[in-house]
């Protein structure tokens, strides 16, 4: 059993010490843990120091902690097949190491966490737009298929989607957690959450049995930030966690992103007001590769990224100017040219096209089953691009 | 004296025959009615001898038994005092008792001897035609119920001194009412009409097509989008009842409504709220009454916002669907009633309402839609073969959009694809598409391997269980027969995916 572990359980979770104290500690005796659990050791008892541990409440897990905490949460990793790994092991996350407070303890499940990784975080509204779901979708496809892992929170619509997209490809996923690791958290994500068991890891700093708490969100979110060279932020409202992990990517100097999406959707505001202040405007994949050229030129790509094979620029029925697909019949082109991109309700079109409902509807059906419109939302079509 | 006349009961929406037996003989004098007699029964004792008295006979100073037979039926209902009155007067030797073998009695008195209507006329005149019966005695005002049966002359009697002396004559045929030729091409005339629904062109087309193969529709749409506007328009389009089902109909419902006059032309409409019991629903009681599902027996049974309906109640509805019928059974007998509707489901799409419609005012989670969605189980929704969105329309579209096509129009062609229907299917014991069963899919199906593979493939795209694959191919059925086309076509395929694939949940 390693004991460095042991005594790191034994400081946050048998003497209570925060993390943001025992990462003081870390950092100002040179990085060591070692030496940082020595110092909290040696002056157990001092009245000082228990006044000065008030950060990181949300890391206890029951009031009734006891001296033999550490030994229960070992046992229980052991008996549920969690695995565990704390600050100074050799894989721990080099970008997470850079944070202002790494995480001392991650829990995680899936593969273990690996020093060097290219991730990128995708992150954005729980009640996001057909758009933002399907932007989402696309990033995360496309990255993870060039093998860069896709980081979120395993929250509902777009953390979902990401992560839905990512696992299906090379790069995998990481999910972090707002609570404990043997909760599952929202329950819609269940099947989720073992798809990136299997294809990635999902990982949390919070003790099992902790349940999700509102206030752990935003302490989990720096780790989102953290474990990534860049943040994807997609439909995020102005107060939300999305802009807050974004914030943290400032402030931990990782590359930010912002999707933009439309003026009158208030979901879009946050996204807005991030390029405002300087976020980097991403129409698609390459934007975001372009900030990572240096990276490419490390690993020997000599100097080119990888190709984007499946790029958005490069996806059926996409250019410039909106183009006639081919291979329609006359009925299928006219209500084609009746659509554009923005949705159109099925009377307009009926209108427009003069065609009957029946008529009409047969050949939407048609042209969705094609992927040329889709429907967006109900009882409206669009292109699909 | 011994004196026997017929009348009938009811069981459920049938009748069945009841001898009335008197015999007046010495003792103490009083009326004794055996037979398990109901309480309103027993009481005609009261009314029998005083509706006599007041017509100007003589109540026999005997002992009277009377006895219902068959004996061991429970028998309810006001229905026996005309019967019972006129066995006393002939066992008395009052009446002319000549033509009674002929005729069936029923009817309800009043003390001063005039006659009030009953419920459920038209199976017993329907029974008694079975019978053989010549004439049948029935209160007035319930006479225009029965009167257009050619085998059998209807008498209707005012009161209990005008009823005798038209049996006293020996001919009662000379006073029965003039047979009514039943015009049921006149239930075209309906107050509302699909010209005042504006744009809804899918929804329209929906409709149309649930008329014509009678299948269950569910409309989701935001408040003020028209659902209930398109849902109470249905029934204007619906094809015209024929002559037997009008009977059907007149027969279920005279068991619940006030004794009515005429017969029922119009096919029934039943919007219950859904505080609605599960005995108001389905049917129930001690003597069991029919439910709205039978009450909309060939109509519409439209359920608006269904989400507020307790999930017990929609799921009561999965048998009645199935069979077209419902069985109560009480511990002494099965009562069954005919349950052959359409089922018409209104809701919105979420709890707020907006979903779909405009996204930034639904403040729905995922996970409230989800639980929304949740009432409507499987089997509920397996039998719902069109589903469809109804949009608001914009506010410039309220003036600017003309109004559509007015209901006989689209009657017109629903009556078409009916006939079309009844022509191409020779032999087929189906009567709507939405009865179709496995094998019958599979008939329409066949040695079309194109189209089956094309159904699998719109199955496969928009994610169709194999349920929800056989109720796209019954609704393309339909779309066939209202183009007059003989074999389904890979188009009213994915014209049918059309009503199916809504996104709104699951």
């Amino acid at each position: 059993m390693d004991k460095l572990l042991e005594d790191i359980l034994c400081v946050l979770y048998v003497m209570k010490i925060g993390p943001s104290d025992l990462m003081r500690e870390y950092r100002r005796n040179g990085d060591d843990i070692r030496a940082a659990v020595h110092y909290f050791k040696k002056s157990e008892g001092a009245g000082r120091l228990r006044q000065m541990t008030f950060g990181g409440s949300g890391m206890h897990r029951k009031k009734t902690d006891t001296d033999d905490e550490p030994a229960r949460i070992l046992e229980y990793i052991k008996k549920h097949g969690l695995g565990i790994m704390h600050i100074g092991n050799k894989d721990y996350p080099s970008d997470l190491l850079n944070i202002f407070i790494p995480p001392p303890i991650l829990y995680y499940r899936g593969n273990r966490p690996e020093k060097k990784r290219f991730n990128i975080a995708i992150v954005g509204s729980r009640r996001c737009s057909h758009y933002g779901r399907e932007v989402a979708s696309y990033l995360s496809r496309s990255l993870s298929r060039i093998g860069i892992t896709i980081v979120s929170g395993l929250a509902l619509g777009i953390d979902a989607s990401a992560h839905r997209e990512a696992v299906k490809e090379k790069g995998g996923s990481i999910a972090v957690l707002g609570n404990g690791p043997d909760i599952f958290y929202p329950p819609e994500n269940r099947g989720l959450y073992g798809k990136i068991e299997k294809n990635g890891t999902v990982i949390t700093e919070f003790a099992p049995g902790t349940p999700p708490l509102r206030t752990n969100f935003p302490i989990r979110n720096r780790i989102i930030s953290g474990l990534c060279k860049g943040v994807i932020i997609i439909e995020a409202g102005q107060r939300s966690g999305a802009m807050i992990t974004g914030e943290l990517a400032l402030r931990q100097d990782r590359e930010v992103f912002a999707v933009p999406g439309s003026i009158f959707n208030p979901k879009s505001r946050g996204c807005h007001k991030l390029i405002k202040s300087g976020a980097k405007l991403i129409e698609g994949v390459d934007d975001v590769l372009d900030e990572f050229m240096h990276l490419f030129k490390d690993k020997g790509h000599a100097g080119k990224r990888p190709l984007v094979k499946n790029g958005y620029r490069k996806q059926k029925g996409y250019t410039d100017k909106p183009e006639e697909p081919s291979g329609l019949d006359p009925m299928q082109l006219k209500v084609f040219k009746t659509i554009g991109c923005r949705p159109k309700s099925f009377d307009d079109i009926s209108i427009a096209a003069g065609l009957d409902a029946g008529k009409l509807l047969k050949i939407l059906l048609s042209l969705e089953m094609e992927h040329i419109i889709r429907e967006d939302p109900v009882n409206h079509y669009c292109r699909y691009e | 004296m011994f004196f026997k006349l017929d009348s009938f009961a009811l069981i459920g929406i049938d009748a069945v025959k009841v001898a009335i037996e008197v015999h007046l003989s010495r003792g103490l004098p009083g009326l004794y009615i055996v037979g398990l007699p109901g309480k309103a029964i027993n009481e005609a004792r009261q009314r029998v001898r005083s509706a006599i008295l007041n017509s100007g006979f003589e109540f026999p100073v005997k002992k009277i038994i009377i006895n219902l037979s068959p004996a061991d039926m429970r028998k309810e209902g006001s229905l026996y005092d005309l019967p019972i009155a006129l066995a006393i007067l002939a066992a008395s030797g009052q009446i002319n008792p000549n033509c009674f073998s002929d005729s069936c009695f029923i009817g309800e008195l009043s003390l001063d001897g005039n006659i009030n209507p009953v419920r459920g006329l038209i199976s017993m005149v329907e029974k008694a035609v079975a019978l053989k019966k010549k004439y049948f005695f029935v209160p007035g005002i319930n006479a225009g119920q029965a009167s257009f049966f050619k085998e059998i002359d209807i008498i209707a009697c005012t009161n209990l001194k005008e009823t005798i002396e038209i049996i006293d004559r020996g001919d009662p045929g000379g006073n029965a009412c003039r047979k009514i030729c039943l015009d049921i091409s006149g239930n075209d005339s309906h107050k509302i009409d699909f010209s005042e629904v504006k744009g809804q062109f899918k929804a329209k087309r929906a409709i149309e097509l649930a008329a014509v193969g009678m299948h269950n529709i569910l409309l989701i749409g935001p408040p003020g989008s028209g659902k209930t506007m398109l849902a109470r328009r249905i029934i204007s389009i619906m094809p015209g009842l024929d002559l037997q089902q009008c009977i059907e109909v007149t027969k279920i419902q005279s068991l619940c409504s006030q004794p009515a006059n005429d017969i029922i032309t119009k096919r029934p409409f039943k919007n219950p709220h859904h505080t609605i019991s599960r005995a108001g629903l389905i049917g129930g009681g001690v003597y069991p009454v029919p439910g709205d599902i039978s009450l909309a027996h060939r109509g519409i049974l439209f359920l608006d916002e269904l989400s507020q309906f307790p999930s017990h109640l929609v799921e009561d509805l999965r048998q009645p669907l199935e069979n077209r019928e419902v069985v109560i059974t009480r511990n002494q007998t099965s009562y069954c009633f005919p349950s052959n509707f359409m089922l018409v489901l209104a809701t919105n799409p979420c709890h707020c309402g907006f979903w779909g419609d405009n996204e930034s005012r639904c403040k729905c989670t995922e996970r409230e839609i989800k639980r929304f969605w949740k009432n409507l189980s499987g089997p509920i929704m397996d039998r719902i073969d069109i589903r469809v969105f109804v949009s608001r329309l914009k506010e410039e579209d309220y003036i600017n959009t003309e109004s559509g096509e007015n209901s006989e129009k689209i009657r017109e062609r629903v009556e078409r694809a009916a006939a079309f229907r009844k022509n191409n299917s020779k032999g087929r014991k189906i009567k709507y598409n939405s009865e179709a069963s496995a094998a019958q899919i599979n008939e329409w199906l066949a040695g079309n391997e194109r189209l089956r593979k094309s159904a699998f493939m719109v199955g496969k795209k928009f994610k169709l269980s194999a349920r929800g694959l056989s109720s796209i191919i019954k609704v393309s059925r339909s779309i066939a027969d209202l183009e007059g086309s003989k074999n389904i076509k890979e188009e009213h395929i994915l014209e049918a995916a059309g009503y199916r694939a809504v996104k709104a949940y699951g």
